[in-house]
């Protein structure tokens, strides 16, 4: 009880030791899924335009053929997570749960760089083995605001951001066709073609398009912008399987010459 | 792109150890190649997607080579290996027609390529292959291969990238490897093995994501080869 | 044959100005020196018989080999140089041993023959000392198989040439021995017709009085595409036929 007490928070390191031991002895550690990925974010006319597509892969195999990669953090503020899936997702909800409190201590809005601060903090102290490459946008009374955090903490602020595998097919469709005070429509659009270009031209990203638009007013999640990779086909006919035949079948009754007792009794509490 | 590979620290070198860049001679393209027979026909089926690492170079490769009317070979793996072996294969199918004055049956040719494998031992052809064809009564058989040229015959075999998720379930519809008695194991016509074929492509395209882009289903029977080919998803 | 005789019979790549080459005319005639051998193929399969020379009563019968198995549906008689036709069969078993081995199928007479003419062709060519070969092979060859096409029988000589036969003699009593199987020979005939015939030949033709020992039989049959040199016993059975 007294060393539960005496923890800080944070991880447990408890098994680093013990795990580096067996993996030299040729233990194979568990793999985690990761979000071959590629995110997006651009900023418009009136706010900034967040996209992602929807695989997680474990190696070639695919772990989630329609995941969320657009993650919560502030009403006004949303992250798109690529790298490990279970990072990603505990760092941002972490950052948000924070935020949270934050806002209830202030009774203000969360300001972008205040996660952003805190993200970077976060990832700069596990020395990049926290594996969240992350596009932070949102908007606050500064303004529409936009970020790319790598693993390590380091952080950019630009008008357009790609991250993860397909980081480079994304950033070829706004390198050739971004242009700045974009409207609504323009922005969707683009992110929506670099978002296509990552999940058609890099095998870690795949299935769907998924938007998210945050502007001074309201955020809006558009899931399944869209639709282009459901399964295409399915047989007609149906799939018959091979059966074993149940060759004899015995069933004992449960024993009725027993009851169980529950008497009630005073919890023992240790006197120190 | 030519992958050097990673340095290997050489001890025992000059200074106690040495940086050595290996060269890596392999590549995997992914690919699956799959195979289903029965009593008059063999269906050949293979995706033609190229991958190198998360790229997709083309989405439009053959991997299957047409030995005769009777017989093909399908190959996943490296797609340099696996041109080279289909070139070796074309020629010395060529030269045995000369030598001998016949066609190739299924039979010399599931053997020769064992053959051509096993003479790689040591250095191997970075390929997985399976063999389909008729044979002499014009029953549909396939055979599959390893990388070194270890086969077997059977009525399904599927090889590459998508085996582990495909050669259960055909394992369990073709050869009703569930059953301990083989009753009710259905006869599969060549529509309903053609069917087969294309839900086990979409489910892998699904889960896998090395294949993808275009089916390309040859069935052979006794009239010739005949193409069909079958979209998958691009993703 | 021999009157143009001259300096151009000295070197085996040399052609004479008639277009001749006289070193694989005289492997051929050397032919004509050797014991007869006979072959006839039917519907049913393929018979080779042979005369053994039996020089001296001294001599062991059994270490006269004129009929040797190539592969188990394959084998052949030969005349003329002995030495010589253990090399071809020696290359012969080599070869259909290999076609198995890579194919996982028999090899066919067809491509046997030829395989055989190949290396009887090779004299003449550069090669390293082991395998240089200086004059042409002084024998010829009757090679009997089966195969997808049924029964087939191949006569082979020294110039490389490989040519099918439903009949051939070849050897010293070839000249009689053909004419008499061309007047006896029938399509329709039965395997055990064509010993019959084989060994009546071969009895016409040889100067000596033909018994089990100094004859040798064999065949190979449709049925169980084995080729067998036939025992003492079954030998004396066809002997008693005639």
């Amino acid at each position: 009880m007294e060393s539960m007490s005496e923890r800080s928070g944070g991880f447990s390191f408890d098994n680093v030791a013990r795990n580096h031991v067996l993996e030299e002895k040729g233990m194979k550690m568990p793999k985690a899924a990761k979000t071959g990925t590629t995110i997006v974010g651009v900023v418009y006319k009136d706010g900034v335009v967040l996209g992602a597509d929807t695989r997680a892969t474990s190696e070639t195999t695919v772990f989630e053929k329609y995941c969320e990669k657009i993650h919560y953090i502030a009403p006004n503020i949303y992250c798109c997570g690529a790298g490990t899936a279970a990072d990603t997702e505990h760092t941002t909800a972490m950052i948000a749960s924070k935020l949270e409190l934050h806002r209830l201590d202030t009774g203000r809005q969360s300001r972008v760089t205040t996660c952003l601060t805190m993200l970077k903090r976060h990832l700069f102290q596990y020395q990049g083995h926290v594996s969240a490459a992350l596009v932070l946008g949102g908007v606050d009374l500064h303004g529409p605001h936009l970020y790319t955090v790598y693993p390590h903490g380091s952080t950019d602020a630009l008008p357009f951001v790609t991250m993860g595998s397909g980081s480079l097919a994304a950033m070829a469709v706004f390198e050739s066709k971004y242009k700045d005070d974009m409207t609504l429509e323009e922005g969707k659009q683009i992110v929506y073609e670099a978002i296509s270009a990552g999940i058609y031209n890099d095998m870690g990203s795949g299935g769907n398009v998924n938007l998210c638009v945050i502007t001074k007013d309201k955020t809006e999640m558009l899931k399944g912008y869209a639709k282009e990779n459901m399964r295409p086909w399915r047989k007609s006919t149906p799939y018959t399987f091979p059966k074993t035949e149940v060759l004899t079948s015995k069933i004992d009754k449960p024993r009725t010459d027993i009851s169980v007792v529950v008497e009630s009794e005073k919890m023992e509490v240790s006197a120190s | 792109m030519m992958d050097f590979g990673t340095p290997v620290l050489e001890p025992g070198s000059a200074n106690g150890t040495k940086q050595v860049p290996q060269f890596n001679p392999y590549q995997d393209n992914g690919g699956t190649v799959a195979s289903i027979a029965g009593d008059d026909y063999v269906i050949v089926a293979a995706d033609t997607r190229f991958t190198l690492g998360y790229s997709i170079p083309t989405r439009k490769i053959s991997r299957v080579l047409k030995i005769n009317d009777k017989v093909m070979l399908g190959t996943a793996g490296m797609q340099a290996d696996t041109c080279a072996l289909h070139k070796v294969i074309s020629t010395r199918m060529r030269m045995y027609e000369h030598d001998n004055n016949k066609r190739m049956t299924f039979n010399a040719v599931s053997q020769m390529l064992s053959t051509v494998l096993y003479y790689k031992r040591f250095f191997p052809y970075y390929t997985f292959n399976i063999v389909a064809g008729l044979d002499d009564k014009g029953e549909g058989w396939v055979c599959g291969y390893d990388a070194i040229g270890s086969f077997e015959q059977r009525k399904i075999v599927c090889n590459g990238a998508g085996t582990k998720l495909m050669q259960p379930v055909f394992d369990n519809q073709v050869d009703w490897a569930q059953s301990w008695d083989g009753a009710g194991k259905p006869n599969l016509s060549l529509e309903q093995a053609t069917d087969l074929m294309k839900d086990a492509f979409t489910s892998a395209a699904e889960r896998e994501i090395t294949v993808g882009d275009t089916l390309q289903i040859y069935k052979i029977t006794k009239d010739g080869i005949q193409l069909e080919e079958f979209e998958l998803k691009k993703d | 044959m021999f009157l143009t005789r001259s300096e151009y019979d000295r070197g085996v790549n040399t052609f004479s100005p008639e277009g001749r080459l006289f070193q694989v005319e005289y492997a051929i005639e050397a032919i004509k020196e050797g014991s007869t051998a006979i072959g006839i193929r039917t519907s049913e399969g393929v018979v080779l018989a042979v005369e053994k020379r039996l020089t001296s009563p001294l001599l062991e019968p059994s270490s006269v080999e004129k009929i040797m198995i190539i592969d188990h549906h394959m084998g052949c008689a030969n005349s003329g140089l002995s030495a010589d036709a253990r090399i071809l069969i020696d290359h012969a078993r080599v070869v259909t041993q290999h076609h198995t081995f890579t194919y996982n199928e028999p090899m066919t007479t067809d491509s046997c023959a030829q395989a055989v003419c190949d290396l009887a062709l090779r004299f003449g060519e550069d090669g390293r000392e082991e395998d240089a070969m200086s004059r042409p092979f002084g024998v010829a060859l009757l090679i009997a198989g089966v195969d997808e096409k049924g029964p087939a029988l191949y006569h082979t000589d020294p110039s490389g040439t490989y040519v099918r036969w439903e009949a051939k003699a070849i050897g010293a009593g070839s000249e009689g021995a053909q004419t008499a199987l061309q007047d006896a020979y029938s399509k329709m005939m039965t395997l055990e017709e064509a010993e019959t015939l084989a060994l009546k030949t071969l009895k016409q033709v040889m100067e000596e009085k033909l018994n089990s020992t100094n004859v040798e039989i064999a065949a190979v049959t449709a049925k169980d595409r084995k080729f067998r040199i036939y025992s003492s016993e079954e030998l004396n059975q066809c002997i008693e036929r005639l």
